[in-house]
């Protein structure tokens, strides 16, 4: 277990910026996950902590030392990755025992590791066999025996359930959350998955266009966004965004008005200082906030559902032409082409500038 | 009731006679087609057993002239010294052939450069010079070398071949370069992943390299004739192509002499078929 600190780091390859400096510390036993949409550069940063990719400018330490320029496999780090990356030609037990093989390690302990991590893995039943002749799950669990045995000091997972379907995904979900409770080892997972995300990070990483837009835990990321694209991300279904400008700014808040909805004020409490009157924002509202009671009220008209059983997710559209989906636990009821009087609670919607900034 | 009793045939009605007819034509076509292609093997077996006059008379049926045919032959040709000369030949042009062009792909493929497409084009340029343009160069070249009348002089020109480089750059392509990763990761040197992983991973494309260079290197002719000259260094097919141009060509003789030159590949070929037909498809699943 140790801690993994990056300061400044950046990656170029030629005149393309794929990492823009990137400042992040990542304490000894933690879960972190990088998440963010395709191409954001996550699994590049991975890579770089891994020693795959060379850091064009910054540092990297891990457990304190320097490892710029130290081998992948003299960095302390195990890795898992998407494709498993399992060694078709070799049985459960080589693909495991390789690199301890190959670091000159006695055949005994080589041995004892093995055993011990396929106990853990419940992988005993299936050593003999070749990596062709299992699971996709099956698979996955030997990529991570085979990353436990070598003892790591963090341990690096690039997407590695984005093979598997659904309920493997949350099978295996658990699994890692259980395996990291048991060894308390550091942990840096990518994932464009947000449920993935949220559910396993004590740390959400943020990442967009090889930046950190916003670093905290999930709850954290859930509640207070730094910005829209934050909000967006984080939450499924995505956070519904109305456009206004404010109307007017009131002590310790600011009264706005929604595009679309001309003859409703919402006065909006914020902590700092209301923007100025007539200034552009959007108004974010967590679909689970739309409901069909609360404090303030818009009408909008449903277009279709999604019945999950113990909620539905109703999608229908603002005046304005937005997109908004309301989600409830009383939906059976509803209709196509009903106008919902969606409520909330105007505590609970997030204020934006038209850039995506955060007004707090 | 069952489903098939009450479901109606949909598409197009069913045609047995025209059917059968097609199916007819082109098992008549294949067969034709096989027939043209085994056609000369088979006439060189019987031939084998026929003198040269029934040869050349163009008797088709099984003669009893084998035995006095293959002691012929025995009697003309040192056979353990050149199939020696030609195993030495081609397993060595084979081996190294492969050695060389294998890790030629590897390097085309996985590592980047600005370079590479423009080495990797001028590579494949020479497969667009014909042999009989560098014929002469090349035989100055070996003469100067001092290398006439040894077996290194096919072996040099044959090691780094353009043809086997792009197959093996072509097979790289589905290589997972996560295995790489992996293996970087476990602590393998660039050549170790080569050697223990590349290698092993790709082992149906190397078995079709194999089968294609050595039936290559073993039929090879033109030069080999031109570089061989003394008896100790001749190979099979030199052999049989002088038994064949004598002034009095014994084709019964030449005949055991083709059989014996054809053995080897056919036994290659039998052994390694499968890995062969997977090399050609892909290794990597």
């Amino acid at each position: 277990m140790a801690d993994v600190r990056l300061q400044a780091v950046r990656k170029t390859f030629g005149v393309l910026d794929v990492i823009k400096g990137v400042d992040l510390d990542i304490r000894a036993g933690e879960f972190v996950v990088f998440v963010g949409p395709s191409g954001c550069g996550k699994s590049t940063l991975l890579r770089m902590i891994a020693g795959l990719e060379d850091i064009s400018e910054g540092t990297l330490t891990i457990g304190g030392q320097t490892m710029n320029d130290v081998d992948p496999s003299q960095r302390g780090i195990a890795m898992v990755f998407q494709s498993y990356a399992l060694y078709p030609h070799m049985t459960v037990r080589e693909n495991m025992g390789f690199a301890l093989r190959f670091a000159g390690m006695d055949k005994q302990e080589i041995a004892r590791r093995v055993q011990s991590a396929a106990r853990i893995l419940e992988l005993e039943p299936l050593l003999e066999r070749k990596p062709k002749a299992l699971s996709g799950g099956q698979r996955q669990r030997v990529a991570i025996g085979r990353a436990i045995v070598r003892n790591p000091k963090v341990f690096l997972f690039d997407e590695p359930l984005s093979n598997l379907d659904a309920e493997l995904r949350v099978h295996m979900r658990v699994e890692i959350a259980r395996l990291h409770k048991e060894l308390k080892t550091t942990v840096i997972y990518v994932t464009h998955d947000q449920v993935e995300a949220m559910t396993l990070a004590d740390k959400i990483v943020v990442l967009r266009a090889g930046q950190v837009e916003q670093v905290g835990a999930p709850l954290d990321l859930y509640d207070d966004p730094a910005n829209l694209f934050v909000a967006g991300f984080i939450g499924a279904p995505r956070i519904n965004v109305f456009t206004g400008q404010v109307t007017a700014r009131l002590p310790g808040a600011a009264e706005v008005r929604l595009d679309g909805f001309a003859e409703r004020r919402l006065v909006i409490p914020l902590t700092g200082e209301a923007p100025a009157e007539g200034t552009e924002i959007r108004l974010g509202i967590r679909p689970e906030h739309l409901t069909e009671g609360g404090a303030e009220s818009l009408p909008i008209e449903i277009d279709m559902f999604e019945h999950l059983g113990g909620e539905t997710f109703a999608y229908g559209r603002s005046r304005s032409g937005e997109t908004i989906i309301v989600s409830t636990r009383n939906g059976r009821h509803l209709k196509a082409g009903q106008v919902l009087a969606a409520g909330f609670d105007a505590s609970k919607a997030l204020l934006f500038d038209a850039a995506g900034l955060r007004i707090r | 009731m069952s489903l098939s009793a009450t479901t109606p045939v949909t598409g197009a009605p069913a045609r047995p006679f025209l059917r059968h007819l097609e199916r007819a034509g082109l098992y008549l076509a294949l067969s034709v087609a096989a027939f043209l292609s085994v056609f000369p093997f088979l006439w060189m077996l019987v031939s084998a057993t026929n003198s040269s006059g029934e040869i050349i008379r163009g008797k088709l049926g099984l003669g009893d002239q084998f035995w006095i045919n293959l002691d012929n032959f025995m009697t003309q040709v040192d056979l353990p010294l050149v199939m020696w000369n030609s195993a030495k030949v081609a397993v060595l042009s084979t081996v190294l052939t492969i050695a060389v062009s294998s890790l030629a792909g590897y390097g085309f493929e996985m590592f980047r450069s600005k370079m590479r497409e423009r080495l990797y084009s001028l590579v494949l340029l020479t497969l667009m010079v014909p042999f009989a343009a560098l014929m002469i160069p090349l035989f100055m070249m070996i003469g100067q070398a001092g290398l006439i009348n040894t077996h290194i002089a096919i072996l040099l020109p044959s090691i780094a071949s353009a043809f086997i480089i792009f197959y093996f750059r072509q097979a790289t392509k589905a290589f997972p370069t996560e295995l790489r990763d992996a293996a970087r990761v476990d602590g393998l040197k660039e050549w170790q992943i080569f050697l223990f992983i590349y290698v092993p991973v790709m082992r149906s494309t190397y078995a079709a390299a194999f089968v294609i260079v050595f039936m290559t290197s073993w039929n090879n002719y033109l030069w080999p004739l031109i570089v061989l000259q003394s008896n100790e260094t001749k190979t099979i097919t030199l052999v049989v192509s002088a038994l064949a141009s004598a002034y009095y060509p014994d084709f019964g003789v030449v005949m055991i002499g083709t059989i014996l030159a054809t053995l080897p590949t056919l036994i290659v070929f039998f052994v390694m078929q499968r890995q062969f037909v997977a090399g050609m498809l892909g290794s990597v699943k």
